[in-house]
């Protein structure tokens, strides 16, 4: 049990170093080239579909991670305590298994700055809630 | 008393690859589609998610994919002298069970059978004399060509999202492919997966001794890939957990992932789980099905399913076993060899590879793909491979693979190590990362007493006979897997290994330890009656609207593995009902 306890103050910590890292000015990405880049997500990840093997990323900025309720997540998602925004997104993708460890998320992440920016900027238009016509 | 359902166009047996591919197909015609699957739903999540799915003693152990041999199994003897016993516990090969079947746990080599192959039994009168083909080798060829084949490999290579180099676009030779296979008409899908060191290391050596290796053609993304008909897949993370194990990041070509989901959004199509076939309605004049009956497993609930079509995708050796329990077509006989149901049943030898142990070199097994692979085609499908000088019909691959390096299962140790205790576990934490394998895989030529049949003593959980094999190895099969043995263990000695083993040789096939789920024949396909279960379009001689796919159809096995050609004569014979049966309802050659 106290390893447990340990195991997560020390990720809690982790995380928010990470998010200090990463939330310095950022350059802005180019979402036509995000949406290339979207692909190697694509095969687990829909803009909006909760029948996909990975949880759906409709209105995902702004949300806790782990909360939606139509996806079963692991426990180290849920008790990541990371509320997803550019930056933790970008530390995220960096290197998923390293950013909140132990996730079910079966991707090796996405090596360059460039293409996270790109990636991020193309998601930010796509799966914000849009009004309905 | 069975439960009489509502009649539909067309009933499908088993829901894996070649089922996936005819609900698809079928379905999309405006054709009403039931599949009846013996096994559960399965899907990449949650069935196959991490870490879930990263238990290496669940599946690859205990089968946690595969046929229960506890409901129904097969018995086996090695020849007619010896009485046939059931295998209780699965080994030499594990048939799948469950939507999507072993399409869900194959390792994804996905290969285009030689223009040999095809016409297999031609080549070799042309060649070498009809002489030179031994009177018990039923050798037969194929009654589709390649070139007829073509458009639908590269369908099924589509579909799958096969990772490879063409080495003959159009019948100029491409170096870096495989230059012994036939012209394909486009370059693979997806580039070839990234080389690991060991096949660097073998490739270089096989090319500088003027061998041809090129990387094995993988159903394994090499990147994220949508196919043409819209299904995504992610890229390959090298994790090790493919054979045995659904992938995780829906990177291995798969029906359910693929033919599936699209037959499923079909409201012409519908599946149900649980339902085990257990045979094909005849009526009176056993020439024409009417349907089939099921159990479903959950209930013990009997049905009867009427249809107008039935096609048998089951596995390979279900297929068979379903005829036979079905009197459809007439029963082989070796003795007499009159009758064609069970007939050709071909495996495929292994064991003529060398394992490698370099004291100075490190390869991260770990680091692991299915089909991820070096392989030279020299002894195989090259023409100029003189087998005259072998005394022997067929072939063999030599691979350096990389499938799995998984902390149960590889455990590669120099010859003479102790076989337990302290100087095992020395010798596996020491050459788990420096040691490399190069494998030797023969084709299988029929021969009249390898065959399956019922059994006349044991029977399955719905009181029917079990199917039962009689098979061994052939000299013709040890010949070419010592001829080639020798060739990998040549190019082994070129890298200068610290040891190597020597290349096995092979006694009777004993059906336990796992060698290949590369089962095929039974139910053949050919041109005429009286030597073949179906005709070019996998539809049955004797009962024209049942069609039986898969690799039963095979006449012979080749050095390759079998699921190229199970996809594309799935997509071929789905085209044929459509296209030619549905405007021709009858015997269609």
């Amino acid at each position: 049990m106290l390893s447990h306890v340990a195991a997560l103050v020390a990720l809690g910590a982790f995380a928010s170093v990470m998010q200090v890292g990463a939330s310095q000015a950022r350059p802005a990405g180019d979402p036509a080239r995000g949406k290339v880049v979207f692909e190697q997500c694509a095969a687990c990840h829909a803009l909006d579909d909760p029948t996909s093997s990975g949880p759906s990323l409709k209105g995902m900025f702004g949300r806790k991670a782990g909360s939606r309720d139509d996806y079963r997540y692991s426990v180290a998602m849920t008790r990541s305590g990371v509320v997803w925004d550019a930056a933790t997104l970008d530390a995220y993708l960096a290197d998923p298994q390293a950013y909140i460890v132990g996730n079910r998320m079966s991707f090796a992440g996405v090596t360059e700055q460039s293409d996270r920016d790109d990636l991020i900027a193309y998601l930010e238009q796509a799966v914000r809630p849009t009004e309905g016509p | 008393m069975a439960t009489k359902l509502k009649e539909v166009d067309v009933v499908i047996v088993g829901l894996g690859w070649t089922g996936g591919i005819l609900a698809k197909e079928l379905s999309a015609a405006g054709m009403t589609v039931v599949a009846l699957e013996r096994g559960e739903v399965r899907n990449t999540d949650p069935d196959f998610s991490v870490p879930l799915i990263r238990d290496e003693l669940r599946f690859a152990v205990r089968h946690g994919l595969m046929q229960n041999p506890v409901r129904d199994t097969l018995t086996f003897r090695n020849r007619a002298s010896e009485t046939a016993l059931p295998m209780r516990r699965l080994g030499s090969f594990l048939p799948g069970e469950g939507v999507g079947g072993a399409g869900v746990h194959w390792n994804g080599v996905t290969w285009r059978w030689t223009e040999i192959d095809h016409a297999i039994r031609s080549h070799y009168e042309q060649r070498y004399g009809n002489s030179f083909i031994p009177a018990d080798m039923s050798l037969q060829d194929w009654p589709v060509s390649y070139q007829e084949l073509e458009p639908y490999y590269d369908r099924f290579e589509r579909t799958a999202g096969v990772s490879g180099r063409a080495g003959n676009l159009r019948g100029q030779i491409q170096a870096g492919g495989n230059v012994f296979e036939g012209p394909r008409d486009r370059e693979f899908p997806l580039p070839p997966l990234e080389p690991a060191y060991a096949h660097t290391l073998f490739s270089d050596a096989a090319a500088q001794a003027g061998y041809h290796p090129f990387p094995r053609p993988a159903a394994n993304a090499s990147r994220a890939y949508t196919n043409p008909d819209g299904s995504r897949l992610g890229a390959c993370a090298y994790c090790g957990y493919c054979e045995r194990f659904g992938c995780e990041a829906n990177a291995k070509g798969s029906p359910h992932i693929t033919v599936i989901p699209i037959a499923m959004a079909n409201p012409n199509f519908e599946l149900r789980t649980r339902a085990w076939v257990t045979r094909v309605l005849l009526d009176s004049t056993k020439k024409k099905a009417t349907g089939v009956v099921y159990t479903d497993v959950a209930t013990g609930e009997e049905f009867e399913q009427p249809a107008s079509i039935v096609a048998l995708c089951a596995y390979a050796i279900n297929n068979v076993h379903l005829m036979l329990l079905s009197q459809i077509g007439t029963p082989y006989d070796s003795r007499t060899q009159t009758g064609e149901v069970g007939r050709n049943y071909c495996y495929q030898p292994g064991g003529g590879g060398v394992t490698l142990f370099f004291e100075d070199k490190i390869f991260n097994p770990f680091m692991a793909s299915g089909a991820f692979g070096s392989v030279l085609d020299d002894f195989h499908a090259n023409p100029m491979f003189d087998r005259a000088a072998v005394g022997a019909i067929g072939g063999a691959t030599v691979t350096v693979g990389q499938s799995n390096g998984r902390p149960i299962g590889y455990r590669p140790v120099p010859a003479g190590t102790p076989r337990w205790g302290s100087a095992w576990k020395a010798a596996t934490a020491k050459w788990y990362l420096r040691s490399m394998n190069i494998g030797v895989t023969a084709s299988n030529m029929p021969n009249r007493y390898n065959a399956y049949d019922l059994d006349p003593t044991y029977r399955n959980a719905f009181g029917q006979p079990l199917l039962r094999l009689t098979y061994n190895f052939t000299d013709n099969d040890r010949a070419i897997v010592t001829f080639v043995g020798q060739k990998a263990a040549e190019i082994g000695r070129l890298l200068n290994p610290t040891s190597m083993t020597t290349p096995g040789v092979r006694g009777d096939y004993s059906i336990v330890p796992y060698q290949s789920t590369h089962n095929t024949g039974g139910a053949v396909m050919g041109t005429s009656p009286r030597d073949s279960a179906v005709n070019r379009y996998l539809q049955s001689w004797d009962v024209p609207n049942v069609f039986v796919v898969g690799a039963s159809a095979f006449p012979h096995n080749s050095a390759y593995n079998p699921t190229g050609p199970v996809g594309a004569l799935a997509y071929w014979a789905a085209d044929a009902i459509k296209n030619r049966y549905l405007q021709r309802p009858g015997q269609l050659v």
